[in-house]
């Protein structure tokens, strides 16, 4: 019975989905000249020097936002932290994984994990020149400890080390935003010089933030996913 | 940002981590009441540019006489609440640290919602405020704060995802994201599309507002969470979550009937919440309903939407804040010593703990309404509105609901003063932060019951600010520099 | 047949979308077990990203970047892809991830206390 109803509350909200999709026709240009994303298109390689527009975006334009962001993921392991805190107790050992994994995988994962962690950073360090940046890469690194994680069982990373880079990068990131509040009245405002499209140094703060952005990340998730693996329960 | 000093500064001292929190929101709360009679003198709100780019190509943030006194009232209180929690008993025990960080965030948030001009920013504030909630409110080990939490996350999830898709299709309507923008070209959007993406809004929002029928999820978080969480669930999250609504109905939307809407919405929650509050067995369970009531007074009152009535709406939510506050403080330690947290096991503790009972009983008392407290004012300034626009059904529902207030606070009390003592209690007496707290609301309480002249000023601005849509667009747009 | 070529890619992403969250939605709805609900939640996220990026494609649109391919692409008369629900949805993920990581510590945690992750049997509060 309760199907029944699902079922066709699930029809009513697909219907008006679709109805509402109607009045937005795929694939049709909405970028007149009044819009934001006209601006920012026009703007972003003269005024910022950045290639990629919507590294930008993310970065720059709407900063605030990545700032908000990047404090959802501290929380987020924050939260995981107070709420899978538990006194240490004895006679438990940890559940998650028990078997270890193949010898090919195991040395498989040694040989990948630097490749990954190159590619991760260099995702991040061009995230303005190329699709990508500072989350993209920060996930490719987490999925990299991921990795060794899952090969090996007593793989671990030190959650000290996690901290710090999480915490110094949260500074670094609103500490310059405060030194733009100082330096030209906006929080957040671009105060290095700007550079040439293209280059590596272009964009002013931009690559700079989105570095931290990737270190950040990284810690953030590798973080979570180390929490989540070594839950001690009891058999 | 302090926020992430904290795990750094608790490596030095222990005792720290409690400290700085509290310098960063005095702080705030102090630069807050400055900037806001710094906007009432000059009458021109402060806008605040984002990233050097104006609006609506930046992001910015808006500390109007409405948003000011918001924002005002909740570092007030949070305020309160980081003195109250200072050396709460239960959470010693607990990683205080992740505690007060947590906290911060939950301010961090709700005053982001409320001050923010870009409706994504808001999205992504909603979404701090609401991860530190529910981590919040699974903070004790003991009790079913996991399952309270998981039920916020639910809710609270699809109210997200309700709001993202509200915003999806409002872009692809508008093509920006700034609330004044948004609000200029409300008028091209075709009727159709407007209605689906108010609907959208108004389920993502009512959730977050508690209004009925989308309110389930509080009643627990209120119950399980830590005591000071409770204050300041309802002193500042459930106030961000209306703003978010008024905000949207006033600023954004022009549909008519929207209005109507809020009265119908607010009084339906409203009957329904003091009912159930009524049959509450459980302490923190009823003051709980009786919080989703009063936002549902609030509802109708910015429904009826005439100068004096959002003014008595704005002054409600104040009165709600503080008095709420006061009750949820003083009833953590009623509840703290009783067993089971139900209330008839409440019986005598008046004598034991005279303090905490006094507050709690000054808190029903102004809560329905009687002078000379604050709540008195507030209940009076809405009635007379609906007086003024012939809301007689609307008069009559909420002194019956008055009434059913009175019914079930005074039976607390009566409880609390008049039962026979059970013997076996240890009692927990409030910590000196607690007492401090609890007595600055009170005396808070009284002075404004008796001369209200000391905040109806800014709440005249803070109401007229509201209702002036063409000068936050103007406000807003005219900063545009570029 | 240009057109028809577009129509049906546009059933086909709008589709898939609302597919996605009506198949959350389901799960999230009817299904029992804590660990799929989650799961269900995290689909009608995806879904609704998928949908935000679907808006902002823009017929024979190339990527919002000003490299030499994309400088390129300009001069052939290309227009750009809306660059806005890009940033966003980005900042949508990341947030979907961090409730979805909550939500999962919040699951693990009733595990412990009830040993059980239905939840028909974990009803200690009222529904």
């Amino acid at each position: 019975m309760k199907k029944l109803f699902v079922i066709f509350l699930l029809a009513v909200v697909g219907y008006s989905l679709v109805n509402a999709l109607m009045d937005v026709p795929f694939g049709e240009n909405r970028i007149e000249p009044g819009t934001v994303s006209a601006f920012y298109l026009e703007k972003t390689p003269t005024q910022l020097s950045v290639a990629n527009v919507i590294t930008a975006i993310v970065v720059n334009y709407r900063g605030f936002d990545t700032l908000g962001e990047v404090s959802v993921l501290f929380l987020a392991s924050l939260g995981l932290g107070s709420i899978l805190y538990r006194k240490h107790k004895e006679g438990e050992e940890e559940v998650a994984i028990l078997k270890p994994s193949s010898q090919l995988v195991q040395a498989g994962s040694k040989l990948i994990f630097p490749a990954i962690l190159v590619l991760g950073a260099y995702v991040f360090i061009h995230g303005h020149l190329t699709p990508g940046g500072g989350f993209q890469g920060g996930a490719i690194i987490a999925t990299g400890f991921l990795l060794m994680m899952m090969a090996y069982k007593d793989y671990k990373v030190s959650h000290n080390i996690l901290m710090w880079v999480e915490s110094l990068a949260g500074i670094a990131f609103a500490g310059i935003g405060i030194v733009g509040l100082v330096v030209s009245h906006s929080f957040l405002e671009n105060f290095l010089a700007i550079g040439n499209l293209n280059d590596l140094f272009s964009g002013g703060i931009i690559p700079i933030i989105y570095v931290a952005v990737g270190f950040k990340v990284a810690a953030e998730l590798t973080g979570v996913l180390d929490t989540l693996l070594n839950i001690k329960d009891k058999h | 940002m302090a926020a992430f000093l904290i795990p750094l500064l608790a490596k030095i001292s222990k005792e720290l981590v409690r400290i700085v929190p509290g310098l960063v929101i005095g702080y705030l709360s102090v630069v807050s009441v400055i900037l806001m009679t710094q906007v009432i003198n000059t009458g021109q709100p402060i806008i605040e540019v984002i990233g050097g780019w104006s609006p609506p190509f930046g992001i910015n943030l808006v500390f109007s006489a409405f948003t000011g006194f918001l924002v005002s009232l909740m570092t007030f209180m949070a305020f309160l609440i980081w003195i109250y929690s200072y050396r709460f008993k239960k959470i010693d025990d607990a990683p205080a640290q992740k505690y007060f960080i947590l906290f911060m965030m939950l301010v961090t948030g709700s005053i982001g919602i409320v001050l923010t001009g870009d409706i994504f920013n808001l999205f992504v504030f909603m979404e701090i405020t609401a991860i530190a909630a529910y981590s919040l409110t699974a903070f004790y080990r003991d009790r079913d704060g996991a399952e309270a939490g998981f039920k916020y996350l639910l809710i609270g999830s699809f109210a997200s995802a309700l709001m993202l898709l509200a915003i999806v299709l409002l872009y692809t309507q508008v093509g920006t994201l700034n609330m004044a923008e948004i609000a200029q070209r409300m008028h091209t959007v075709p009727q159709g599309m407007k209605i689906t993406i108010f609907t959208l809004f108004m389920v993502g929002l009512g959730i977050e507002a508690e209004m009925f029928p989308l309110n389930g999820w509080a009643p627990d978080a209120y119950s399980q969470s830590p005591g000071p969480v409770g204050v300041a669930f309802a002193a500042l999250v459930v106030k961000a979550g209306v703003y978010s609504l008024i905000r949207v109905i006033f600023t954004l939307f022009d549909i008519h009937g929207a209005y109507e809407f809020l009265i119908i919405m607010g009084a339906i929650t409203m009957v329904i919440a003091e009912i159930s509050a009524l049959k509450q067995t459980n302490l923190k369970r009823m003051l709980a309903y009786s919080s989703i009531g009063q936002m549902g007074f609030v509802l109708i009152a910015f429904g009826i939407n005439t100068n004096a009535a959002v003014f008595g709406a704005i002054f409600l939510m104040f009165n709600h804040a503080v008095i709420k506050g006061l009750l949820f403080m003083s009833g953590s330690y009623l509840v703290y010593n009783t067993p089971s947290k139900e209330i008839k096991d409440m019986a005598g503790i008046g004598k034991k703990l005279p303090l905490v009972s006094l507050f709690f009983a000054l808190g029903a008392l102004a809560i329905v309404g009687l002078p000379p407290f604050s709540g008195f004012w507030s209940k009076l300034y809405i009635l007379m509105a609906a007086a003024d626009s012939s809301f007689y059904y609307l008069m009559g529902t909420i002194l019956i609901v008055s009434i059913i207030e009175i019914v079930y606070y005074f039976r607390v009390m009566g409880r609390l003063y008049f039962g026979k003592p059970q013997n076996d209690v240890i009692l927990q007496k409030p910590t000196f932060g607690g007492i401090v707290a609890m007595s600055v609301l009170a005396v808070v309480i009284i002075t404004i019951g008796i001369h209200p002249d000391f905040i109806s000023g800014f709440i005249q601005s803070a109401a007229d600010t509201l209702l002036d849509k063409a000068g936050y667009i103007n406000n807003v747009l005219q900063s545009t520099n570029l | 047949m240009d057109i028809d070529y577009n129509q049906l890619m546009s059933i086909g992403v709008y589709g898939s979308a609302i597919g996605l969250i009506l198949i959350g939605l389901y799960a999230v709805l009817i299904k029992k077990h804590l660990t799929k609900i989650v799961i269900g939640l995290s689909i009608i996220d995806a879904g609704i990203h998928l949908l935000f990026i679907a808006i902002g494609y823009i017929k024979d649109g190339t990527a919002p970047i000003f490299s030499p391919g994309g400088l390129k692409a300009l001069e052939n008369g290309q227009p750009m892809v809306d660059p806005v629900p890009q940033a966003l949805v980005l900042t949508a993920i990341v947030i979907g991830f961090a409730v979805t990581a909550v939500a999962l510590s919040l699951v693990i945690r009733l595990y412990r206390h009830h040993q059980t992750a239905r939840i028909d049997q974990i009803k200690s509060l009222k529904w």
